[in-house]
């Protein structure tokens, strides 16, 4: 009979649980598998189509453009097999296209918020009304990408825009005590303008560092506790794994859209009061008209509900409604009920408004 | 990670019957360090440690750029600074060809659009072997 670990006795044992963690831990898993073409690029920016596996007259009729943050990979929109809002909804008849910004070099440290409002996310809708024929589209902005996304909406409310989805948006800066970022960046302890003259781009490393310090135990112990616990249990590990493969891609942030980030957003707060000016054009938030859903996450320590919560107050929309979810920033598009819970409410709202 | 025998066989794990009480700590560290973090004084020690380091590298970072841009311009070849800036011209002509791209799509489709418009109607459509009207013109 062949010799298993656990039958050899405790030290091989034990050897193989080490070797098993050390190999999760330390390779990539297969991510963002979900079939897919480029169909646009600029500079960095990869506009993608996902291949549609509905027939194209039981489709939905309106394009899906999905839009993360700057400061992360967007593949934690289709993080693995089985578990993927992009293979979700391509499932469901959505035509689903996804801009990623890319990794900027040393030549894109003075693209700003402007930039991409105004030159890429224009140009990617042009192409995705152009290959969908579509002259409405429905736009999906998550956590950065939805500032990205609401100040286009602001912007452009002419431009064929029906539905905007925003994902824990960081909208509102006025709550200061419960926004430990804005402690963080005050400028009574936090030089922007030395950071950004000294690296050019905010180093991906430090933005991680400042979002697991918020929770220390959670991610940088407890996090790998769940791992070693888990380890005979497959589905957790490969769960674990591609989330671990995601969240350790690290990219930078452009730096003049983080210096951006930290003076007209979390000190001087001029999105959510109509005072931001893109290009010397004034964002007003009573010019969005789409139809606008608010996803909220309950538990989310980067973007606390208080971020996000008085946007529904300052559109034009007629159609707008906010829906709270339970879960943190990650968790409620990539987390293991998230197919149960906030995409199958996203899929409702967003069929019956894109016929 | 793919072998799923593998992965269904129960391995022996010397702090299992530890669980607990790290558990039961981890509750209280948690607390503790969110709310630690979450303190001016943190936010005071983090500032004042970046700005140290930032201003006690800035002589050798400064040092560093202007030795190696001599290095590169005594071997003729271009500085960081210099391919920096051809990256940003590549990024606007791209730019350029782009809204060229969507000029010359709207004007395909106005010229479509026109052509559909001129085309008479499929009733009285012209022989076969006759030119359309429109392009007759």
């Amino acid at each position: 009979m062949p010799e298993t670990a656990a039958s050899a006795g405790p030290e091989l044992a034990f050897e193989e649980r080490l070797r098993r963690f050390n190999q999760v831990v330390t390779t990539k898993a297969p991510i963002a598998q979900t079939p897919k073409e480029v169909v646009w690029t600029l500079n960095k920016a990869q506009l993608y189509r996902y291949t549609p596996v509905v027939a194209a007259e039981k489709r939905h009729r309106l394009p899906l453009l999905l839009v993360f943050a700057i400061m992360n990979r967007p593949s934690i929109l289709d993080l693995r097999k089985g578990h993927s809002f992009v293979e979700f909804m391509v499932d469901r008849g959505f035509d689903v296209y996804l801009l990623d910004w890319g990794v900027p070099g040393p030549e894109d440290k003075d693209l700003k918020f402007d930039d991409y409002a105004l030159d890429y996310l224009p140009r990617a809708i042009r192409k995705v009304k152009e290959i969908s024929a579509s002259e409405e589209f429905s736009l999906l902005g998550w956590c950065i990408g939805a500032i990205i996304t609401t100040i286009y909406a602001a912007l452009f409310p002419n431009d064929g825009l029906r539905n905007l989805l925003l994902l824990t948006a960081p909208l509102d800066f006025s709550d200061r005590e419960n926004l430990t970022f804005a402690r963080w960046t005050d400028e009574k302890y936090f030089n922007v303008d030395k950071v950004i003259d000294a690296f050019g781009n905010m180093p991906g490393e430090m933005i991680d560092y400042g979002a697991k310090v918020l929770k220390p135990v959670e991610n940088y112990v407890g996090n790998y506790c769940k791992l070693w616990d888990n380890l005979d249990d497959p589905a957790i590990v490969e769960s674990w794994h591609s989330m671990n493969t995601w969240v350790t891609d690290y990219i930078p942030m452009a730096g003049a859209a983080y210096r951006q980030l930290i003076v007209d957003f979390y000190r001087k707060n001029l999105l959510i009061r109509n005072r931001l000016r893109i290009r010397n054009q004034l964002v007003n938030l009573s010019n969005i008209r789409a139809n606008l859903l608010n996803v909220i996450a309950k538990g989310d320590h980067i973007t606390p509900p208080c971020q996000s919560e008085a946007l529904l107050s300052k559109v034009g929309s007629q159609d707008k409604l906010i829906h709270h979810v339970p879960g943190g920033h990650i968790g409620i598009m990539a987390g293991s009920s998230a197919h149960r819970t906030t995409w199958p409410y996203i899929e409702g709202w967003l069929g019956a408004r894109s016929r | 990670m793919n072998d799923g025998k593998e992965e269904n066989k129960k391995t022996f794990d010397p702090f299992e019957p530890f669980r607990g009480i790290r558990d039961a700590s981890f509750e209280a560290m948690s607390k503790a360090m969110i709310e630690a973090v979450n303190s001016e004084s943190y936010a005071q020690a983090t500032g004042a440690l970046l700005d140290c380091y930032l201003t006690a590298s800035a002589p050798f970072r400064e040092a560093l750029e202007k030795s190696m841009t001599q290095v590169l311009q005594q071997l003729s070849l271009p500085s960081r600074q210099e391919v920096t800036n051809l990256a940003v011209r590549f990024s606007n002509l791209e730019m350029r060809l782009d809204d060229m791209d969507a000029k010359l799509d709207r004007i395909a489709n106005a010229v479509a659009a026109i052509a559909a418009t001129r085309q008479p109607p499929p009733a009285e459509a012209p022989t076969r072997g006759r030119a359309p009207a429109a392009r007759r013109r």
